[in-house]
């Protein structure tokens, strides 16, 4: 009995020491934000601050000429947006291949979307800029949307809810001659919440996070999110420490709340987009 | 043949299939577009931009050259050190990577942690989530000589200091731990999916026959794992090969050369305007990438049929 007290407790002692591991990097990270210079160089590891200081975020509020509102808000629009856009498109696109595969050209558009996302997403970016350059759409906000809306694991998830459906479901619904529109919207539709509630969550997840197509359409700070912004200033000459954390703290903090709120809907539907894929 | 008479004339056949299916392909319309605009046709300019000029890649004519960027990247010293420097990054880092993920799994799933193991799935899955750069930008900083966290617990604990990304012998390493802190998350949750479908009766069975741990794992766990050993492998495999942001974040290719991986050198080349020889080093790492996976993929397939 004590012997597996005494295991139980270096168990859950050595997940813990595993889990500051994962933790502490955002602790550290918030914790710098609002330090001033001297706590940092005597105290890198104090985590709570014996003062606290908002020089840091007072510091960023303009970034090269460009305000921490443009970037706050062209994060938001731009994730938004293309999150809006992924969920129509993959939806539909998963619905129509789903209910007729055999449909002239369906089979040569599944077997081109499993190439795309096979395609390194970095590798892929690159020649965007030529596609960009050739629609005139570099430098635009359209453009960096219209590339951020074409979802890896979106279309598997979807694909994966409507293999789900009983197929009595409908085929009754097609007895009683509705219309292809009305099935989707009366009868799959009301069953697909939960898919779209995943959907929506993981994808604004990526999209807030990317950063790398970002900074290749743009042509200039004014259409940078904050992570491209934060990568900015990371890289400038005479870095602003504190900054740079007070910036990352922003860009980290409303993911965080966002996952820890919706956890569940978020891990197994990575998952279940991954085995699918 | 007197009923042909009253069959439906071919242009009303049509009309009917049209009606029936212009729904499906209107749905499907946006779908197609995306991904032949911003995908297809990207990957195939790619490749067309391999064959030619670099400085007239842009141009409306531009100059085929053959296989000339491609024999080019071959002969450059740069990319082949570049080459070898991602492969053996990959296989350490795949190894690393799904070795403690799966131990990490198993751990997780042990009944002595029967209470209370989904807040430990939580916090290593947090990393996956949030933004790649500002996780990788937190490790510079904390690898940092003057007022980096590593060092000053290294040095609380009366330990000699980690060179960390400013050094040749030990960049190597203290990128593999910031990745791995940022990726090992999702192998673990894949793992631990498994480890909830597993077959306790044949534990128990195991267990009777006296077996070891490590028979018993070698034996009953470890083949019982075996999708999730494979989607990992895969997803791995991909995702180390094409390294990329935690270079650009930390080391932007240094010190040296020592974390020139193949993505971010093809990156230097493309911002340098050298599109020829930047698609063309895209689309070797493509094509690498494919066999691999598809190789890893069939090898499993392999092994479930015997």
């Amino acid at each position: 009995m004590s012997r597996d007290t005494a295991l139980r407790i270096a168990a859950y002692g050595l997940a813990i020491a595993v889990s500051a591991f994962f933790v502490f990097p955002y602790l550290w990270m918030i914790s710098a934000s609002f330090k001033s210079t001297e706590a940092i160089l005597t105290e890198p590891l104090q985590l709570i601050p014996d003062s606290l200081s908002f020089k840091a975020y007072r510091d960023i509020a303009v970034m090269s000429g460009v305000g921490l509102g443009t970037y706050v808000w062209n994060s938001l629009w731009i994730t938004l947006a293309s999150t809006v856009i992924t969920l129509l498109s993959t939806g539909f696109g998963a619905y129509a291949l789903y209910r007729a595969p055999k449909l002239p050209g369906f089979g040569l558009l599944r077997v081109g979307f499993l190439l795309v996302i096979m395609y390194p997403y970095m590798l892929l970016v690159m020649p965007v800029y030529l596609v960009m350059f050739k629609l005139g759409l570099l430098g635009t906000v359209t453009g960096i949307i219209l590339f951020l809306s074409v979802g890896p694991i979106q279309f598997f998830l979807f694909e994966q809810f409507f293999r789900s459906i009983p197929r009595e479901v409908i085929e009754a619904a097609r007895m009683d001659r509705a219309s292809e529109t009305r099935i989707l919207f009366r009868v799959v539709a009301p069953m697909a919440r939960p898919v779209v509630v995943t959907v929506t969550l993981i994808t604004i997840l990526l999209n807030w996070a990317q950063w790398f197509p970002i900074l290749v359409i743009s042509r200039s700070t004014d259409t940078y999110t904050l992570p491209v912004a934060l990568l900015s200033l990371n890289s400038e000459l005479g870095v602003n420490f504190q900054g740079i954390m007070a910036l990352a703290t922003l860009t980290t903090l409303p993911v965080i709340l966002v996952y820890l709120a919706t956890q569940k809907y978020v891990i197994e539907g990575m998952i279940s987009g991954a085995v699918k894929g | 043949m007197t009923t042909r008479a009253n069959a439906p004339s071919v242009s009303v056949l049509a009309r009917r299939w049209l009606g029936e299916n212009a729904t499906f392909y209107l749905f499907a319309a946006p779908f197609a577009a995306l991904t032949i605009v911003m995908g297809l046709w990207p990957i195939a300019l790619s490749i067309q931009t391999s064959f030619t000029e670099s400085y007239t890649a842009l141009s409306p004519q531009p100059t085929y050259v053959g296989f000339a960027n491609y024999i080019e990247v071959f002969g450059d010293p740069v990319f082949t050190k570049s080459a070898w420097l991602t492969l053996r990054y990959t296989v350490l880092a795949v190894v690393l990577n799904l070795v403690i993920a799966l131990f990490y799994a198993m751990f997780l799933s042990s009944v002595l942690l029967s209470r209370g193991a989904w807040i430990f799935k939580l916090c290593c899955f947090l990393p996956v989530v949030t933004p790649d750069v500002a996780g990788y930008i937190v490790w510079k900083w904390m690898y940092s000589g003057d007022f980096g966290a590593v060092n000053a617990a290294l040095t609380a604990l009366g330990l000699p200091e980690f060179g960390g990304v400013s050094q040749v012998s030990t960049v190597t390493l203290a990128i593999l731990i910031a990745e791995m802190w940022y990726h090992v998350g999702f192998y673990v949750v894949i793992f631990l999916a498994n480890f909830a479908m597993l077959d306790r009766t044949l534990d128990e069975a195991a267990h009777l026959d006296k077996a070891g741990f490590w028979r018993k794992f070698t034996r009953v766990t470890l083949p019982q794992l075996r999708p999730a050993i494979t989607i990992n492998s895969i997803y791995a495999l991909i995702q180390f090969l094409k390294t990329f942001t935690v270079v650009v974040v930390i080391t932007k290719g240094g010190p040296g050369t020592a974390t020139n991986f193949v993505s971010y050198y093809a990156y230097r080349q493309f911002d340098q305007a050298q599109y020829g020889t930047a698609t063309a080093m895209a689309t070797i790492l493509f094509s690498v990438i494919m066999v691999l996976a598809f190789a890893l993929y069939w090898y499993n397939q392999r092994r479930d049929w015997r």
